[in-house]
């Protein structure tokens, strides 16, 4: 538990170096801790999601977005493992696997804190000052989470796949237009409207 | 002692010296200079960067923001 702190406090503040030992370990088990985490936030969301106590909903709600989660990570790191073989890469399975695993940490504190956000302040904001106010700092947390994952996102494809930014962004062009479309069945599905990448 | 330190020193060498840098032609002084600030403790960059884009969207759009934002809060 001690070492998943560090680990992820490590992404915090130390991404660079984090990621390339993270690869480097290559232990799936890690991901153990990231998978309670989320499964806590999933307990959290079906209860904002159904908005009553009844156990059937939630265990629905929680079975639907545990597996759609599941299912995105497995398709987006084989995606990029598939793409990152085409163009040459020599990285790691496990490493990039685990490495993107902890990627999904800026993803869940973004949902997180928009799941309590929306019971707190629910939507739609109004143009009024305190409005727009609200939304200002949110876009900004928002894009700064967002500039975090994106950061962790291309040390894992350059560390776990060992590709330099030309390859890189060749990776990307190949499989983002896939999850996007992905995204996009997800949102006609209701199941998560932002994409749970 | 001296061997661990120097274990060590080996170990962290292969490390860093696994890839290759990256460089992109002309603009490697820049990269590095991004790189270098996203490496360790990226959050004054990131946040930094965050607030240009809200306020250059802020502008852009006026108070249509909060639209966006209203779609963003039912996104989870």
């Amino acid at each position: 538990m001690g070492f998943f702190v560090r680990t992820v406090l490590g992404f915090v503040t130390r991404p660079y170096e984090t990621v390339r030992s993270t690869v480097e370990r290559e232990n799936p088990l890690e991901l153990v801790f990231v998978a309670v985490l989320l499964s806590g936030y999933f307990a959290l969301a079906s209860l904002v999601k159904v908005a009553s106590f009844r156990p059937f909903l939630l265990t629905r709600q929680f079975i639907v977005l545990a597996g759609a989660t599941g299912l995105t990570y497995i398709l987006a790191v084989s995606l990029f493992w598939t793409a990152g073989k085409l163009v040459g890469a020599e990285g790691k399975l496990k490493g990039l696997a685990v490495s993107w695993g902890y990627s999904l940490l800026p993803t869940l504190t973004w949902f997180l804190a928009t799941s309590v956000l929306y019971v707190i302040l629910p939507p739609p904001r109004t143009t009024s000052a305190a409005g727009i106010a609200f939304s200002i700092l949110f876009l900004v947390f928002s894009a700064t989470l967002f500039f975090w994952k994106a950061t962790i996102a291309y040390l894992t494809l350059r560390f776990g796949l060992r590709l330099d930014l030309g390859k890189i962004l060749i990776v990307l062009a190949i499989t983002l237009p896939i999850l996007g479309f992905y995204s996009i069945g997800m949102y006609r599905l209701g199941i998560f409207r932002i994409p749970f990448l | 002692m001296k061997t661990t330190t120097y274990q060590n020193f080996v170990k962290r060498w292969e490390e860093v010296t696994d890839l290759p840098p990256q460089t992109v032609g002309l603009l490697t002084p820049y990269y590095k200079i991004i790189t270098r600030r996203l490496k360790v403790m990226p959050w004054p960059l990131l946040v930094l960067s965050s607030v240009c884009i809200v306020i250059a969207l802020y502008v852009i759009l006026g108070s249509a923001v909060t639209l966006i934002v209203s779609l963003l809060q039912k996104g989870f």
